[in-house]
């Protein structure tokens, strides 16, 4: 069920990290940078049971596609910089 | 004691750098990659962007293991808060902020600007010159007075970088290594001078007006065979320099110094080492500049501009480690400059 103020522009996601930690690394690293234009699109970023959900909703597609995609990006960045860097590290 | 190691991260153009550097300068590694477009284009934000997300990890990974260090031996994380363009300066800071947390250490922002005169300083050992910064986004006058890097004249429109490579995409000149390199190589083959407009204004200087009269007139041109393109190269570096010495020497009077440090990534251009260079000897200065290694952008002149404001006693929260498109040189207070003026200020009157 969608509560969205903008009704058809709304997107979901969830990332299922298998841990806290990790998921709440990704949400502090994302959750710093603001939207850039919140008049036009809204996100809302919560973590539990080790997962990330991410709900979107823009006042236009366009707005959502552009916002979703970029977030897509750096989620998957702070996400690989874990795996690479995180607990058991080669070197 | 422990020598103090920073991590730092760059990416606020079309290069991506990661650098180990320790307080006193000493480099131990600095890897980067260079986002090359087709000739013809410029590089935008989306695309370089993703150029930036694709080497990011490698670079670190490689830049730990040049450096022959381990997470454990890093005193701070330091990255480039601006200025810049917004999509590839938020990839450093995205995993600024990840391996902060993943290693426990505290973050650094850095002003890009601040970074490339303090880089340039180490690397020289220019005590307190009057800095000529110039590259493909940022052209500036710059000295240091009263706790802060003060700008005392910059373009009032686009970069005298910006201003070459837009004129190579003109020519179709490679972007491989840069489109200045490239121009370079070519002025030195001109013969004819061709007269552009000569645009100081003050203190400021503008290119812009020159960029549009040079496009308009160089396909004429060169259609009619009245000049080649190594002759527009000439006249082109020729003019934007001749403008850039102008100016920094009317900041050297102004300031009364002798020195000059040219930074950023058009400082490599050894056409205009030579011009300023002339200019400083009759003056009865000295020229400081570097090369390729250091003056294009890097991750090491992030990482020790970094260091050297954490071992004054800054750091930058998680939640302030954001990241702009403009960052004024002004706007940082160098506390690492204020302290070391003071200690030679003490050493002063202990003499006395």
């Amino acid at each position: 069920m969608c509560y969205c103020k903008w009704n058809d522009n709304c997107s979901d996601m969830e990332i299922d990290f298998g841990s806290e930690e990790n998921a709440s690394i990704v949400f502090s690293a994302l959750a710093v940078d603001k939207e850039l234009q919140p008049d036009k699109v809204k996100r809302l970023m919560t973590v539990s049971d080790g997962k990330l959900s991410a709900h979107f909703e823009a006042t236009e597609a366009r707005f959502l596609r552009a916002s979703f995609s970029a977030f897509v990006d750096v989620m998957t960045l702070a996400t690989k910089t874990i795996e690479e860097f995180g607990q058991g590290m080669k070197l | 004691m422990k020598r103090m190691i920073a991590l730092g991260f760059e990416g606020s153009a079309n290069k991506i750098g990661v650098g180990v550097v320790t307080l006193d300068g000493t480099i131990l590694s600095n890897p980067r990659h260079t986002y090359i477009t087709p000739p013809g284009q410029g590089f935008l934000p989306r695309e370089t962007a993703q150029h930036h997300l694709q080497h990011i990890l490698p670079l670190v990974n490689s830049a730990l293991e040049t450096a022959n260090i381990t997470p454990q031996d890093i005193d701070c994380l330091c990255y480039t808060k601006g200025p810049g363009m917004g999509a590839p300066l938020q990839v450093s800071a995205i995993v600024v902020r990840v391996l902060s947390l993943l290693w426990k250490k505290p973050i650094i922002a850095v002003n890009h600007c601040v970074a490339h005169i303090e880089m340039g300083r180490v690397v020289t050992g220019a005590d307190d010159p009057v800095v000529l910064y110039v590259s493909g986004g940022n052209t500036q006058v710059i000295a240091y007075s009263e706790g802060r890097y003060r700008i005392f004249g910059e373009t009032i429109d686009i970069a005298v970088g910006n201003c070459l490579d837009r004129f190579a995409r003109v020519l179709t000149l490679s972007n491989d290594p840069s489109p200045g390199y490239n121009i370079e190589q070519l002025a030195k083959k001109g013969e004819k001078f061709i007269d552009l407009p000569y645009a100081v204004k003050g203190m400021d200087v503008s290119f812009s007006g020159i960029l549009s009269y040079i496009e308009a007139t160089a396909v004429e041109k060169l259609k009619n065979n009245e000049c080649t393109p190594a002759d527009l190269c000439y006249s082109l570096q020729e003019t934007v320099f001749a403008m850039l010495v102008e100016i920094t020497e009317r900041a050297m009077a102004h300031c009364d110094t002798k020195d000059v440090l040219i930074v950023g990534g058009v400082g490599c251009n050894e056409r205009l080492q030579e011009m300023m260079r002339t200019m400083c000897s009759e003056r009865g200065g000295r020229l400081f500049a570097t090369d390729d290694r250091y003056c294009i952008d890097n991750g090491a002149m992030i990482a020790y501009t970094g260091l050297l404001e954490f071992a004054h006693g800054a750091s930058t929260p998680l939640e302030d480690s954001t990241f702009t498109q403009r960052f004024r040189t002004d706007e940082v207070k160098a506390i690492w400059r204020e302290a070391n003026s003071a200690k030679l200020n003490g050493l002063a009157e202990k003499s006395i």
